[in-house]
């Protein structure tokens, strides 16, 4: 796991939660945190660009449940998947 | 709006293009058989985006078949899918417009969630990627909104009220019930309405898929494997008409549009309420005369979500009561994709059926009973029941309701 993703994906969590970082722990949902159902489509959208990779299709079918560190898993697959099929973004 | 129910509606002619095929017959045949219309996504950009499925027209359309080729060029896809339906329509209502003054006392009203979406996408293609100097000058002709009201209007001489209306997925219903009330409150004796939409560009599919919403096997409403919805495209149209106009010309009356709700949740843009569906549930009920023992069949918005689903089905308690175990529900959307603004002139195609055949359309590919959807879906085989009365659910992003209130012809 790369050490920098779990701060970059927290610091967008927060960001979207408008929280202070330091308030997300990896076990708070999308929901406790007060992201409703299209703040979290965005979310989604923000760390896809910012990343540069693509959620399965699927991904986020249940924003309400998904944890701050399922997105962190998430992100860190998605990087290891493209990593490894050098595929491009599309 | 009960004040001039004096005048009644009944439907007197329909036209429809679809997944299922050219023409209402092929639509209402596919769907009393369980027929799905979602196949491969068929794109020039297909193997560069997500979304793999639609349920999309035929190749074999053809709108040089029944369009005037003068015209052809004139048209956005979205036009030409509303043209053929409406000379469908006409043809089955045998209503002739060249005689005597029928064409000032008919309206024309089609919803349409976004218009020519085809042109904006090409000619946007042309001046953003390819640096072209210029866009086809018919560009603004093609794709605004009322273009397709517009063209119906011009084709056949129709001079009454005349225009667009739009609230994305309910743009149908809403048309439909604009329609109805035009003849009620005797702004005309007929009206051509429905809905017609051809959306499945690149830049549309890619805005779906950014929702998240997009189903990538098949569409499975109430079932608890759904998992979004399949988009889709087409268009219905419908031959309105006073009822003593269509007895006196002896016409036959396919099913009497009793009545209608509509409601805006005033919540949230996308997740639906069921309190602003039941309300314009129970509105469309009322408006129509109807108690809620008199409904046997529901023809759901049904998109095969995750909200919708859930909250429809709590929706139909709150508007009926104990009766919401006694009726059918289905959501066509399963077979037909949800073709968006069209989507409620296509259900009213199934409607229409079920009242005249006695025979209800199926919820296809629900094979895995959710419990929070507790009603009968009426689950992958179409049900022999006899039709007295029925409701059209239409719910749109926006949290906009549309219920039309169907009852045998009389």
């Amino acid at each position: 796991m790369n050490e920098t993703t779990q701060p970059q994906v927290f610091e967008m969590i927060a960001k979207s939660a408008k929280v202070d970082v330091a308030t997300i722990k990896p076990e708070s949902t999308l929901k406790d945190l007060g992201i409703a159902s299209l703040d979290a489509i965005e979310l989604i959208f923000d760390i896809e660009e910012h990343f540069n990779i693509n959620f399965p299709e699927q991904q986020g079918a249940n924003f309400d449940t998904d944890t701050a560190q399922s997105l962190v898993t998430a992100v860190q697959q998605a990087l290891d998947a493209k990593a490894a099929n050098g595929a491009e973004d599309k | 709006m009960s004040s001039p129910s004096i005048r009644r509606v009944v439907v007197t002619g329909m036209g429809a293009v679809s997944a299922l095929g050219i023409g209402a017959e092929a639509l209402w045949d596919g769907l009393r058989e369980g027929h799905s219309g979602i196949r491969a996504l068929r794109h020039k950009d297909a193997d560069r985006l997500r979304v793999k499925i639609a349920a999309q027209v035929p190749e074999t359309f053809d709108p040089a078949a029944t369009i005037d080729e003068r015209m052809l060029p004139l048209l956005d896809r979205t036009s030409e899918f509303a043209l053929c339906s409406a000379h469908e329509a006409i043809a089955q209502s045998g209503l002739d417009f060249k005689r005597g003054t029928l064409g000032a006392r008919t309206a024309v009203i089609v919803g349409t969630g976004v218009g020519g979406e085809t042109t904006q996408d090409e000619q946007s293609r042309r001046l953003y990627a390819e640096n072209a100097p210029r866009t086809h000058p018919l560009t603004i002709v093609r794709l605004m909104t009322n273009a397709s009201a517009s063209q119906i209007s011009i084709a056949y001489g129709l001079r009454g009220p005349t225009f667009a209306v739009a609230s994305a997925c309910a743009s149908a219903n809403h048309a439909i019930i604009q329609a109805a009330q035009t003849i009620r409150y005797g702004m005309a004796d007929v009206a051509i309405t429905g809905g017609t939409e051809a959306c499945l560009t690149y830049g549309a599919l890619r805005a779906w898929e950014a929702m998240r919403i997009l189903s990538d096997d098949t569409c499975r409403p109430f079932s608890a494997n759904r998992h979004g919805l399949v988009l889709g495209e087409g268009a219905g149209i419908f031959v309105l008409e006073l009822l003593e106009h269509a007895q006196a010309r002896g016409a036959v009356i396919l099913a009497e549009l009793a009545g209608s709700g509509m409601t805006a949740d005033a919540t949230d843009i996308v997740s639906p309420s069921a309190d602003g569906a039941a309300t314009a549930m129970t509105q469309a009920l009322a408006d129509a005369g109807l108690a809620t023992t008199d409904v046997d069949y529901i023809n759901a918005h049904g998109t095969g979500t995750p909200a919708n689903d859930v909250t429809e089905t709590h929706a139909i308690h709150l508007a009926f009561g104990d009766q919401a175990r006694h009726l059918v529900v289905s959501s066509t959307k399963s077979m037909h994709g949800h073709a968006l603004g069209a989507s409620g002139a296509l259900e009213l195609v199934a409607v229409i059926g079920a009242l005249r055949d006695g025979v209800v359309p199926p919820t296809a590919n629900l094979d895995v009973p959710d419990p929070a959807c507790d009603l009968d879906y009426v689950a992958n085989v179409a049900r022999q029941l006899p039709v007295r009365a029925a409701l059209s659910n239409s719910f749109a992003f926006g949290g906009l309701n549309a219920v039309l209130a169907l009852k045998r012809a009389p």
